[in-house]
């Protein structure tokens, strides 16, 4: 079983993810900062992780910039999720070393299909 | 006789007259001359004309009379010196003096008219002041608009960074909302019954739609701010209408409408793709929005010159005359004969015109009431 960690600061956010991802056959954990993002994901070694951008203390570019310096994350495929629209963002998320982006709100259909365009 | 009127005329004249002889000393003068210098006629006649001029210039003025004398010339008034003449209490006016010489069997003799300006300057430099005073009012009153001008942008630039942050704010619980809803509309969960499948469509649809609200101000926010950034391509146009067509299709198909392109564009358009998508999908559900069930909604493209000229129209309700030239601003949305249509932001006409100018095009409507409304736009054709 493909395992995915999901760091977002909103409980309902994590749950949404958790709860679409499980249904489609993946071991899900949960990170709820940067910090424990990082912690979570050392201990799991996931396939697959979904970061939200914004997040108190250490945000998702943070975490990001830590874990590809660690040659387990080198190749670690990551999406952003962010509720941010802004033209160039996505440049700068792509630029950062994420692999995937993903704007909230998510439509459930663009989620699975990415996270399985990633793991296959 | 002839003397006498003469007299008349030297005495009623309001500047001063005086007549020198040859070596400068007064001979004849009116009644203004004596007005003008306070003098009496008897202390003036015979005394040397420099009396009536200031102490520091008389010397000179004897050499300027010598010269005069030797140099004879018919002098206007006021040609361009400064003068001054000097009365008999000592203070000093400013005067214009005409000077014309003639030779009478008596010897060299020369007529002076002599005019005090004071009135004149006076006006002059009165004119002056106001002049100066309108000229600082008026740089005072620019200084103004260039600080209104200045607080206006920072607001406007404070406009545009809380619409983007309150777009971002306003998205984060939708997506809690949209994502539920739709978790729990796929049943995976568990069925539902028919009425909690109805009130989770509800939910679903109206979040949906006030995520398109949130866009819509999140796009206008970042035309006006100048930060829309184009991605220009060369594509297949043809095809992008394709793409749009499928976009609204269902929507037409629930009015039982029939939406039909015919396009007449071999060239690729030089555009912004999925900007020009986003413009014809507007164009496109206005069109199904106002038009009854069973209506007709065509797409039609066709060259002209380097542009291509894009038109929308539909045989619906049609827009009132006295609306038309306002619908593509903010905010403003078609009334009174719509009633019940209202809906969206009233933003959508106003961003797609904006989009169409950023690619260098233009947008236009020609509409009337109950037979429909037909809007055009043009795109620059892919060079090469």
């Amino acid at each position: 079983m493909k395992k995915v960690l999901v760091a977002d600061d909103k409980a309902p956010g994590r749950e949404l993810v958790r709860m679409v991802l499980e249904k489609s056959g993946y071991e899900v954990f949960e990170a709820s900062d940067g910090e424990q993002a990082l912690i979570e994901a050392r201990s799991v070694h996931p396939d697959l992780i979904i970061l939200d951008i914004h997040m108190p203390g250490l945000d998702g570019f943070g975490v990001i910039e830590r874990l590809r310096k660690e040659p387990g994350f080198a190749a670690t495929p990551i999406i952003a999720l962010t509720a941010s629209a802004m033209m160039g963002d996505r440049e700068r998320a792509m630029a950062a070393g994420f692999t995937g982006y993903i704007t909230k709100p998510i439509r459930l259909g663009a989620l699975r299909a990415e996270v399985e365009r990633l793991l296959a | 006789m002839l003397e006498q009127r003469f007299r008349e005329i030297l005495e009623a004249a309001p500047d001063a007259i005086l007549q020198v002889d040859g070596e400068g000393r007064i001979i004849v003068l009116n009644r203004a001359a004596e007005d003008m210098f306070g003098y009496t006629r008897e202390e003036l006649l015979g005394q040397p004309v420099e009396v009536l001029i200031p102490e520091e210039l008389r010397r000179r003025h004897d050499a300027h009379r010598m010269h005069y004398s030797q140099h004879p010339m018919t002098r206007a008034m006021g040609s361009g010196l400064t003068l001054e003449g000097v009365r008999k209490d000592g203070s000093r006016f400013p005067v214009e003096i005409s000077l014309s010489p003639s030779h009478s069997p008596e010897g060299f003799r020369v007529t002076a008219i002599i005019r005090d300006t004071t009135e004149r300057r006076l006006s002059e430099e009165r004119l002056r002041r106001v002049q100066e005073e309108y000229t600082q009012r008026l740089a005072e009153t620019n200084a103004e608009l260039e600080m209104t001008n200045r607080e206006l942008e920072r607001a406007n630039r404070l406009k545009t960074e809380f619409l983007a942050s309150m777009s971002h704010e306003l998205r984060t619980p939708l997506h809690t909302i949209i994502g539920f809803s739709e978790l729990l509309a796929e049943e995976l969960e568990g069925p539902l019954n028919e009425k909690q499948r109805r009130f989770v469509q509800h939910i679903h649809k109206d979040s949906l739609h006030l995520l398109e609200l949130i866009n819509d101000i999140l796009d206008i926010s970042k035309i006006e701010a100048g930060r829309l950034e184009l991605r220009r391509e060369a594509f297949d146009f043809a095809a992008l209408v394709a793409e749009s067509l499928a976009s609204v299709r269902a929507l037409a198909e629930a009015k039982s409408q029939v939406v039909e392109a015919e396009l007449d564009v071999p060239t690729a358009v030089d555009a912004d793709r999925l900007r020009i998508k986003q413009v014809l999908v507007n164009l496109l559900s206005n069109a199904i929005k106002f038009t009854p069930e069973g209506g007709r909604i065509r797409v039609e493209a066709n060259v002209q010159d380097s542009s291509v000229a894009v038109s929308v129209s539909d045989n619906g309700i049609g827009i009132p005359a006295e609306e038309q030239e306002f619908i593509f601003d903010k905010f403003h949305q078609v009334g009174a004969t719509t009633k019940g249509i209202r809906e969206g932001t009233g933003l959508g006409l106003a961003i797609t015109k904006r989009l169409v100018e950023e690619h260098g095009g233009t947008i236009r409507v020609e509409s009337e009431l109950q037979k429909g409304s037909t809007f055009v736009f043009t795109l620059p054709i892919a060079a090469g």
